[in-house]
């Protein structure tokens, strides 16, 4: 039972950390209506960022975050503008393709600039975000509990955003109905590349939060990308809050399946989870409404 | 394929130099780059098959190549089989497990596609290496260094050059074989719409299956090769996400759908991407992807269609100049499909829909519809906009199941039937237009309306007789070459109803097939639709146009709010006060 | 205020509106009929901005207003309430009339407005924490035409508002409608009920295959030949 438990607790931690991944992919996909498949490599690029900025400036991860973000922003806002923005109407293939292939460039520039060479930011005289928290016999790793409540408190700002301001309304808007929001006055360009760049400026929070547990190197990216696709359609591609409940149930499922099963299955299991999901039920476990089609 | 036509030379001969090249220069490494070159364009023609001919964005691929690249080692190593067999074998058992990976996931559109099959090719990836017992495990295989043919493992470059010329020259000519078939022509009919591909009768599921087990098949024997070429297979190398995109990305290149694209693709960016590893030894690390990469987003934002698609035609009539071309036989129209038949059954019924009802949510849309149509007769449909009128028709065609009530259809031997798809309304002789018109935009007028003809014969020169007699009947003979794209409206109306008239239907449903026509149009569309109806073709028409109704229709039927709401002769209806209401609102009809 | 001078527009090389020249004066109501296909809705689409003119120009309030972004449109006081309501359906009814107070000049009184928009529609009152989608067709328009006030516009386009209403609702409608041009606002609707329409309209223009056939007041436009073809056949 003990075992049950902490399996419980790492996979919901684990589960935290996925979520701020995924956070970015849904919300892009919901308003875009693109599924970027350079996610993974947008959060390679802000995983060099925190390292970078902590070996020049000495600055804590959790403070890189904060320039990261609007780096990350900033990023994300020139792919809507310059790649996404002209092939709007274009066949799926094509937008598909325009992101792989910024995926590919990407990845191989990470290679070409860093080498194979794993890096880790150096946590060893930093006070937050580093050991054990222990409750009875129950430990939680602290970074990743923190990546767990940042994550919940930035779906809480995303929500209050896009509920209570003009522009949120306006960025629902757009989602769900672009040529009435048109109608009604809305810059939907604009819209499109002010949502590309919170998605992408999430992942700006997501490489500082990840920093003090794991280490960056070229692929990392397609390491967590593909969890985070089949999460992001898990909880219905668009939903913020499908995004956070999949995630956890990804990360309890990767923690089970890992000692129950066997470790190098667990993935089988929830890629699996996630053909059977496609095929099933397309608008995803929670995608019955708002956001998805 | 007629020798002596330019193109067809042309080609041949550019490829048979593509062979002799590495045998002058002599040099291993461009031996290997040959080899390479070769290989890969089998395998991004073959994904060209699924992903450009059917539209099916696969980016798991390398499923089926590590399907081949795994059987034919595996079977070698344990039971000393030949690699030849091996690769049919692999091929084999690549074409069965692509129809169980495809089929539950052909309802996915776009996106969603490439990320099943990504997930596909993963899962794949994981048991392989799951499996140590079987297949090594993530470390791989290593292949038995038995020399000689039988074992497809050699001393010299050469064979290896004319197996991967052998391999790529097999996926060229099924390329082409499918292209110049009916089932190339059902797979972008199925791609472009679906939904006018349904309505001439194509069974897009078998369609789509049909690519996908030739490209697999395809795809697995270039994994075989490659197995014995490389002598090494591992999970990691074999079922590679990256290896499944750069095929796609090579046929992009070079232009999706087309024959020659996925090589001239391979062949430009590939050998740039080999030799700059060459060049530039430990930076190059990394250094061809970001090529690949930034080479793929350039193509995809100034020519998506690729060179092929792009500079194509062009090219293509710059070596029709050579000498030996000759323009295409004119085909004389067939006479045989529409010509009058005196039909004893003549003013029977031939469609009888009955207690339509349709539901959408709490939308009752259709509301207890019955209808009569008899042979050689017109029955035309009015009502206001929302009113329904495309709701039944899309029920008497096979598009909406309705809630409740039956459609019958009398099939030439004098059967009642209920077709069950579209499909098979249309091969029980139900042909339609739709509202918004469904013109295969990119294919010609000719190969658009060859598309319906195609439901009744797989014979190319029959089809295209077929089109030629319907284009005189619907007035696109001098459009028969233009790109159906650059029709005028009232050309597109006319080229839905030669489409539908291609599969010699019986009945015919037009959905107004007048609207947004000026006035000398109207007159010719009317002038066709009684021409139509005079081959015998019984007729079912949505029309606002109330000109047109009024002459042409027999009978007239109101729909309002999803009901029928009176049906009789054209007179007598648009004197209804009901229908008045209907139209000019309450207060009109007291004024 | 608003005047189309020989506007011909249309999708895809496929010209829709022929030389269109029609004229609404402040404070006017002004109607579109025509057959289906006619270009009714293409007119009010290159209006907003939504399809570019193939030749001529469209003028409000004296200045050039072709070729100017839809958003930019909205901002000169132009607002359509389109065709078959087009309400964002998973966000709440509050969220949908507020939506139509996005313009900046309109942000500011939105709560204020809001509250006006309600008085004229009570039943929409009830309903605004739920989704639009799940309100019934009737109260859609209304929301729509609520959402289309909200941006406090100095033109009012309305397509086609009775579309797959209830003959009752249709009525309620075109009161609405009534009420909304009584307060000063100028009105340009479409509609195929032209029993109603034209009975509200001061002036109309008969469209037929993208050019305008006759024009007149409501009353001369009954009583026209072409108007009773247009729809009747007669």
């Amino acid at each position: 039972m003990e075992i049950f438990l902490q399996l419980l607790i790492n996979g919901l931690m684990l589960g935290g950390t996925f979520a701020i991944i995924s956070i970015g992919l849904t919300l892009i996909f919901g308003i875009v209506r693109v599924v970027n498949f350079a996610h993974g490599e947008f959060l390679m690029i802000a995983m060099y960022g925190v390292y970078l900025m902590n070996l020049q400036f000495g600055l804590h991860p959790y403070v890189a975050m904060l320039p990261m973000f609007f780096l990350m922003f900033a990023l994300g806002a020139v792919m809507q503008r310059y790649i996404i923005q002209p092939l709007l109407s274009a066949s799926d293939e094509i937008q598909i393709f325009a992101t792989v292939g910024v995926s590919t460039a990407l990845m191989n520039a990470g290679l070409m600039v860093f080498g194979a060479d794993v890096y880790s930011v150096d946590m060893s005289s930093a006070v937050v975000g580093t050991g054990m928290t222990s409750i009875g016999s129950l430990t939680i790793n602290n970074g990743q509990l923190m990546t767990f409540i940042v994550s919940i408190l930035l779906i809480g700002a995303l929500d209050w955003f896009l509920k209570y301001t003009f522009l949120g309304r306006a960025i629902r808007a757009t989602a769900q109905h672009r040529d009435a929001a048109l109608l009604m006055g809305v810059d939907v360009k604009k819209i499109y590349i002010i949502a590309f760049g919170l998605g992408a400026g999430c992942l700006g929070l997501a490489g500082g939060l990840m920093a003090p547990q794991y280490p960056v190197f070229p692929t990392v990216g397609t390491f967590f990308v593909l969890t985070a696709f089949i999460i992001v359609v898990l909880g219905g591609l668009g939903s913020l809050h499908g995004a956070f409940l999949g995630a956890l149930i990804i990360g309890v499922v990767d923690s089970l399946a890992g000692y129950y099963i066997a470790p190098d299955l667990k993935e089988v299991v929830y890629f699996s989870i996630f053909i059977a999901i496609l095929i099933f039920r397309p608008t995803g476990l929670f995608g019955a409404g708002r956001g998805s089609e | 394929m007629n020798i002596t036509q330019p193109q067809n030379y042309v080609s041949l001969l550019l490829l048979l130099l593509m062979l002799v090249f590495p045998v002058v220069a002599g040099s291993p490494f461009v031996y290997h780059i040959f080899i390479l070159v070769f290989s890969y364009a089998a395998l991004a023609s073959a994904w060209n098959v699924v992903g450009g001919f059917a539209g099916q964005l696969s980016l798991g691929h390398a499923v089926y190549y590590g399907v081949g690249s795994y059987t034919a080692t595996l079977l070698m190593i344990n039971f000393g089989i030949s690699p030849w067999i091996g690769m049919v074998a692999g091929a084999l058992l690549a074409s069965v497990i692509s129809v169980f990976v495809s089929w539950p996931c052909f309802r996915l559109r776009g996106p969603f596609f490439a990320l099943a099959s990504i997930a596909v090719l993963e899962v794949v990836r994981l048991l392989v290496i799951n499996q140590h017992g079987l297949t090594g495990g993530s470390a791989g295989l290593a292949v038995p260094l038995q020399q000689g043919v039988e074992w497809m493992v050699f001393r010299e470059r050469w064979p290896y050059l004319v197996i991967s010329f052998g391999l790529l020259s097999a996926a060229l000519f099924v390329s082409w074989k499918i292209k110049n078939s009916r089932l190339g022509y059902y797979l972008i009919a199925v791609r472009e719409r679906e939904d006018a591909a349904l309505a001439v009768g194509v069974n897009a599921v078998r369609v789509k299956l049909a690519a996908v087990i030739i490209s697999a098949f395809l795809t697995s024997t270039v994994g075989s090769f490659h197995a014995m070429y490389f002598t090494f297979i591992e999970p990691g190398a074999v079922f590679s996400l990256e290896l499944s995109i750069q095929i796609a990305m090579f046929a992009l290149i070079g232009g999706l759908g087309t024959i020659s694209g996925p090589v001239i693709g391979t062949v430009l960016v590939l050998p740039l991407a080999e030799l700059a590893r060459g060049w530039l030894g430990d930076f190059a690390d990394g250094f061809h992807g970001f090529v690949y990469g930034v080479v793929l987003v350039i193509v995809v934002l100034t020519i998506p269609r690729g060179l092929v698609g792009q500079f194509g035609a062009r090219v293509g009539a710059l070596i029709n100049r050579l000498p030996g071309y000759k323009e295409p036989e004119t085909v004389q129209p067939s006479t045989s499909t529409l010509t009058h038949v005196q039909s004893e059954t003549l003013g029977q019924p031939i469609l009888v829909a009955e207690h339509l009802h349709k539901y959408f949510g709490g939308v009752h849309a259709t509301n207890d519809v019955s209808l009569t149509l008899k042979e050689g007769e017109i029955i035309g449909v009015i009502g206001p906009n929302g009113a329904g009128k495309t709701t039944v028709f899309n029920q008497l065609s096979g598009f909406l199941k309705p809630t409740s009530g039956s459609v019958r259809i009398r099939t030439s031997y004098g059967e009642w039937v209920t077709p069950k798809s579209p499909a098979e309304f249309a091969k029980a002789g139900i042909g339609r237009t739709f509202q918004i018109v469904q013109p295969f935009a990119d294919l010609s007028v000719r190969e658009n309306i060859m598309i319906g003809a195609f439901m009744n014969t797989d014979d190319h020169v029959e089809a295209r007789a077929i089109a030629a007699e319907v284009a005189q009947l619907t007035d696109l003979t001098d459009q028969l070459d233009k790109v159906a794209r650059d029709l005028t409206v009232g050309g597109m109306k006319r080229l839905e109803m030669a489409r539908a008239l291609a599969t010699r239907p019986r009945i015919l449903l037009l959905d107004e097939v007048l609207a947004g026509l000026n006035p000398s149009d109207i007159t010719k569309a009317i002038e066709i639709i009684r021409r139509i109806r005079d081959t015998g073709v019984s007729i079912l028409m949505i029309e606002h146009i109330m000109q047109a109704t009024m002459s042409l229709s027999d009978h007239v039927a109101v729909i309002n709010s999803g009901s029928l709401l009176i049906e009789g002769e054209p007179e007598k209806v648009v004197k209804d006060p009901q229908v008045i209401e209907a139209y000019l609102g309450k207060e009109y009809s007291h004024a | 205020m608003l005047k189309f001078n020989n506007v011909s527009a249309g999708y895809g090389g496929a010209e829709i509106l022929r030389n269109v020249s029609l004229e609404v004066k402040e404070g006017e109501v002004v109607t579109i009929v025509g057959a289906n296909g006619a270009g009714k809705t293409t007119s009010l689409r290159s209006l907003c901005g939504l399809i570019p003119l193939t030749s001529g120009s469209i003028e409000f309030q004296g200045q050039q207003i072709n070729g100017l972004q839809p958003h930019e449109i909205v901002d000169r006081g132009i607002t359509l309430v389109p065709e078959g309501r087009q309400l964002f359906p998973f966000i709440t009814v509050r969220d949908n009339l507020l939506m139509g107070a996005y313009k900046k000049t309109a942000r500011k009184d939105a709560e204020k407005r809001l509250e006006e928009v309600l008085e004229l529609f009570p039943r929409v009152r009830e309903r605004l924490g739920q989704y639009a989608s799940q309100l019934s067709g009737g109260e859609q328009q209304m929301v729509a035409i609520g959402r289309g006030l909200m941006s406090q516009p100095k033109l009012l386009m309305f397509d086609e508002p009775s579309l797959g209403l209830s003959p009752l609702l249709v009525s309620q409608v075109f009161d609405i409608i009534r009420s909304i041009v009584q307060s000063g606002t100028t009105v340009l609707i479409v509609e195929q009920n032209i029993g109603h329409t034209l009975r509200l309209a001061d002036r109309g223009y008969v469209l037929e295959n993208g050019e305008v056939v006759v024009d007149g007041t409501g009353e001369q436009l009954l009583d026209d030949p072409h108007v009773k073809r247009a729809y009747l056949g007669l």
